[in-house]
């Protein structure tokens, strides 16, 4: 099966014709696993940051600030990127 | 073949130091199961997963060698299995995936694919027994390939600025949050997805082994130092319940195989696209 000339057995998929279903589908799982890299991120870099800044300053709290103002955020690029249709 | 070794180390090791009174404690299998000595005392970098990956991708090219070689119109059984591969790599991944670009990535795609799969199977192929990518170093080098690629695809396609740009700043949220919002998204992008894609393959193969390791360990021990109607009982549940836990161990080798293949398609087919 080298390429997706017509020669040989019948393609079940034909390479060069797409319809909008498969593109759909194709965004539905991107977007999927998007969100979640970002909501993860969210947490990761903002709470990461509290956590750091909480250390330096010896308040515990911005660990908690820093936690929520990630996940927020993230929610927020979810919405904005994925959300609205 | 190991976990057999392991066991029988582990049970004179425990034997010789109760001084046989009887009943030995159970040593749970743990991460050291995974330090495999050396092959030859000499060359410390050889040892059992690098001798796997080395036996499995010279039976995968045997295997592809062979499939395609006097290919026919009507393949044979042999064709049949190696284009059943490649085909479902090639249009259920990077024709899905990516879209009609899809195409020039499938080979790279289905190499991927095929190699993962054999070298997590590997864990439940008798004699061989351990799964080679449960050792971080497979697939960091695997993801930073899929991270190199669809970086450079991305910047290529829209220029350096151009694609940090429209990765950080999607255009029409309010100033301040894209304070907020341009790290994350630099982060999700450049470091969670690589690091996603080793962490994930790496530690359900490891997790895996090490249910198994559990439940054969444990059913022999049951057996054979328990004892009793109990042990008996339970070590025959344990042992009968590793079996069909291979079973299932097998599914999960080919499906982190396929998340991954289709996790490189995906990200791949986000640099190529369009839209942004």
């Amino acid at each position: 099966m080298s390429s997706g000339t017509s020669a040989g057995p019948p393609d079940p998929v034909d390479p060069t014709g797409e319809d909008a279903d498969s593109r759909a589908a194709r965004k539905d799982s991107n977007d999927a696993w998007a969100a979640t890299s970002l909501l993860l991120s969210g947490v990761v870099v903002w709470g990461g940051a509290g956590y750091l800044l909480a250390r330096w300053l010896d308040a515990p709290l911005l660990t908690m600030v820093g936690l929520l103002v990630g996940t927020a955020t993230a929610l927020y690029g979810i919405w904005f990127r994925y959300g609205r249709s | 073949m190991s976990s057999l070794l392991v066991a029988a180390s582990r049970f004179t090791e425990t034997a010789e130091g109760a001084g046989g009174s009887g009943k030995e404690p159970f040593v749970s299998p743990g991460p050291k199961d995974f330090d495999l000595p050396a092959i030859f005392d000499s060359v410390a970098w050889f040892t059992k997963p690098v001798l796997i990956v080395i036996f499995m991708t010279t039976m995968l090219a045997i295997f592809y060698v062979a499939s395609s070689r006097k290919a026919q119109i009507v393949p044979g059984r042999l064709q049949f299995a190696g284009e059943s591969v490649y085909g479902f790599i090639r249009n259920d991944v990077a024709l899905d995936a990516i879209g009609h670009q899809g195409l020039r990535f499938a080979p790279y795609l289905a190499t991927l694919f095929s190699f993962i799969a054999v070298n997590n199977l590997a864990g439940i192929i008798p004699l061989i027994q351990f799964p080679a990518t449960s050792h971080i170093a497979f697939p960091l080098v695997l993801a930073v390939i899929s991270w190199v690629i669809f970086l450079y695809l991305g910047i290529r396609k829209n220029g350096l600025i151009k694609y940090f740009k429209d990765m950080m700043f999607p255009p029409g949220i309010p100033l301040p949050v894209y304070f907020l919002l341009a790290p994350i998204e630099l982060f999700s992008t450049v470091i969670v997805r690589p690091v996603t894609l080793m962490l994930r393959l790496t530690f359900n193969m490891f997790a895996g082994h090490l249910v198994l390791l559990l439940f054969v360990l444990g059913g022999e021990h049951l057996l054979l130092e328990y004892g009793g109607i109990v042990g008996v009982a339970a070590g025959s549940v344990s042992l009968i319940g590793s079996i069909v836990l291979t079973g299932f161990e097998g599914f999960v080798q080919l499906l982190q195989a396929y998340v991954f293949t289709l996790l490189t398609a995906l990200y791949i087919g986000g640099a190529l696209a369009d839209e942004h």
